[in-house]
Order: structure tokens, then sequence, then C-alpha cells
């Protein structure tokens, strides 16, 4: 299992396109999806957070890995948050706005941690 | 002293002061005394967020006066941010710089004032940085453009009055992180900073870009004022996030680029 969630992360790093600043156009903001599965990699950097999360398998598929972009730390801090709000190995629900192209990136909207049920907005 | 409280005719010594320094072709020398005591300033301690909102609001409510060619640009990058290709202005990581950092900044800044000059430090980026002189000292003859310009100040009762000039032809007037256009040459910015009550910033801008307006623009921009355990100013270094973080043969901590193609894209691993 470690070493799976190793793979992923290492991908994860290599498909976010969006670490960079920049606008969030790219993102469905019309749109939301709820994503169920286990944090694999947190980047708490300027100017964007990301988190990444394998998605649950469902209906004979197997998990996807997805790459959620959020605000900068400080703005995420000033709404509650720190850099270890979420950890690799959380159980988290997210509400995304997915990306326009329809790869698995979104933007993240809300998180709750599963077996806490605490609740963070991105 | 505070400066608006300079004896009239200290005030004029300073200004033939400058005003022979300039006539012999060469920037004004800082009189002496002509600090501004901080003590008597205004309370601008704190974060100050902008409002985002009525950053967008103004897109619609008070449109830039663009030249003709530049409208046919501008309308385009509106158009591709709205079917979800936006540039990226900043996708570089170069500041936001004057006058985009006023304007479409998502970020908090903090104004410091010390003897002679006000600092505003901006969250996100560590380039985001203007100093402004308040010591009366007046613009070079020839100033190096640079992102942020040469800002010269005064105080007006609470409000502060900032000229700059020299900024970077490249810097945008931007509306949007994804819609602006370089300035081009020759900008120009007046500021009245102030508050507005107790917890609001103020930024009352005439921006005079002759390469891409057709006359001055005037904007208001807003900051609310965050203070408390929450409202520090985090280190924020754009280029971060274009590094991951990793462990080298030697087991030292490093940063590591993450490869990307011509066009942008991250380029996956080789196959583990």
């Amino acid at each position: 299992m470690t070493r799976t969630l190793a793979v992923v992360a290492f991908t994860v790093i290599a498909v976010t396109g969006a670490q960079a600043h920049h606008s969030s156009a790219m993102y469905n903001q019309e749109k939301t999806l709820t994503l169920r599965g286990v944090v694999t990699q947190v980047r708490w950097t300027s100017p964007h957070v990301n988190v990444s999360v394998l998605a649950d398998p469902g209906r004979g598929q197997a998990g996807v890995a997805w790459v959620l972009e959020a605000t900068s730390p400080g703005n995420l801090m000033r709404a509650g948050w720190t850099r270890t709000s979420i950890k690799v190995g959380d159980r988290v629900s997210v509400v995304v706005a997915p990306l326009r192209d329809g790869t698995h990136g979104g933007w993240c909207r809300g998180v709750t941690l599963v077996d806490s049920g605490k609740k963070l907005e991105c | 002293m505070a400066y608006w409280e300079l004896t009239h005719a200290k005030a004029w010594s300073i200004a033939v002061f400058a005003a022979l320094a300039i006539a012999c072709g060469r920037p004004a020398v800082t009189p002496p005394n002509a600090g501004t005591a901080t003590a008597s300033l205004p309370d601008w301690s704190g974060i100050w967020l902008p409002d985002i909102e009525d950053q967008f609001a103004q897109i619609f409510s008070n449109p830039l006066p663009w030249k003709p060619e530049v409208a046919a640009e501008v309308k385009r990058l509106t158009v591709a941010e709205a079917a979800g290709h936006p540039k990226g202005l900043f996708a570089n990581c170069l500041p936001e710089a004057m006058p985009a950092w006023m304007l479409v900044s998502h970020n908090a800044l903090e104004i410091l004032f010390t003897p002679g000059r006000v600092t505003m430090l901006g969250e996100s980026d560590g380039n985001r940085l203007r100093r402004i002189y308040t010591d009366g000292r007046s613009h070079p003859a020839d100033p190096d453009p640079s992102f942020h310009g040469h800002s010269i100040g005064r105080w007006e009762g609470e409000t502060l009055v900032v000229d700059t000039v020299g900024v970077l032809p490249q810097t945008y007037i931007a509306v949007s992180e994804a819609v602006g256009v370089p300035n081009n040459g020759g900008l120009h910015v007046v500021e009245r900073i102030h508050r507005a009550g107790a917890d609001v910033l103020l930024d009352e801008l005439a921006i005079t870009a002759p390469n891409v307006l057709t006359t001055t623009w005037m904007t208001t921009r807003r900051f609310t004022r965050q203070k408390g355990p929450n409202a520090d100013i985090l280190e924020g270094v754009c280029l971060q996030g274009s590094f991951a973080e990793q462990t080298d043969a030697r087991g030292d901590a490093v940063f590591v680029p993450v490869p990307h193609t011509d066009e942008g894209n991250p380029v996956p691993p080789p196959a583990r």
C-alpha cells in the first residue's frame, strides 16, 4: 500500500500543471462534484496549495488520482487551516469544481475529514 | 514632526531645494528632518485583504478606456478566459507589479511605516514590495525601470498620496489574472490611499498609460483589515510550487524542478 501511494504521489507531482500563479478559469466553477478517497500528497506551497487524492474505486473501476488545487497558504490559514490540517493517509470527502477539459483535477471548494467529521473551506 | 506639520517656511525651503536640484539635472537630495514621524500617522496596522468581488464587479461597472486596437486584444483574452483557457498573466511567477498588484491581487498585504518611508509587502509572491519614499525627495530624472517603479509619497492629513513612475513597460494593466495588456511604457500612477472607517482601506488610483489607454483611468480598490492570531503575512515564494521536495543520493533535502514540456505541461516521470 505504501508503495502504491508513493507511486501515486510521484505521478501527481508530474501531472500537476497548475503550480504557477494563474487564473482559476480552467476550472468550471458552475459545476461541483464530490470525491471520496485517500490523501496521497499535500503540497503547502505558494502560490497555490495542492492536495492529491486517490479517489475510491467504483463500479469495477480502479481508483483515480485527482489533483486538487486551492488558494494560497496564507488565505487558507485565515480560513482556519494549518499545513497539517490534512495529512497523507487521511480519508476525505472533497467538493471540487472540476477542470473544464475533463481531466482529473479540480479547484477545492471544501474538505471533510471522514474520520473526525471536521470540515474545512478551501 | 509630522510631514504636514512642517512650517510653511520649512516646506517652502524644501521645495526650493528640490527645484534647484532638479534644475541642476540631479535628483533632489533628501533634505534634513524631512522624514515622517511615524507616531503621528494613522493606524494601518494588521493585514489588508483585497475585495476580490469588487475587483470582478468593476470589470463591468468601470471598464478601462482602452485604445481600439488594445480593446480587441482584451476582448480576445476575455473570451479565452470564459472558455476555460486563461492566458495566465502571472504564471511565470514574475511579480504582479504595478499597477496590477493593486488592481487584481487575491492576496493580503501589510503596510509598514518607518521614518521617511512607507513600505508595502505582499503575500504569496516574494517579490511583492513597494518602497514609497516620504522623505521629500523627488523622482530621479531617469529612473531605472522596475516592476514597481519609483514611488514618492506625501501625507495630506491621513491620506497618503503616492506618485509612481519608472515602471517597466512589460507590467500588466490587468482586469483579472487572465485578462490584461502590458502598459507599453510611459505609465504614471497617482494614488490616494486612506482609511474609510475603522477597517477599510481605499486606494484611489489614477492610471495614465498613453500607449494603451485613451485617457487617465480612475478606479478605487478596497481592502479590509484583519487582525488577530491568523493575521500574519506568510512567506510566499511563487516558484516554490514549481519544485518538488525530495531527498538526493547523499540524503540531503533538495528541491527538484518539476519537468514541463515546451507547452508548459508537466512531463510524467519515467516508469518505476
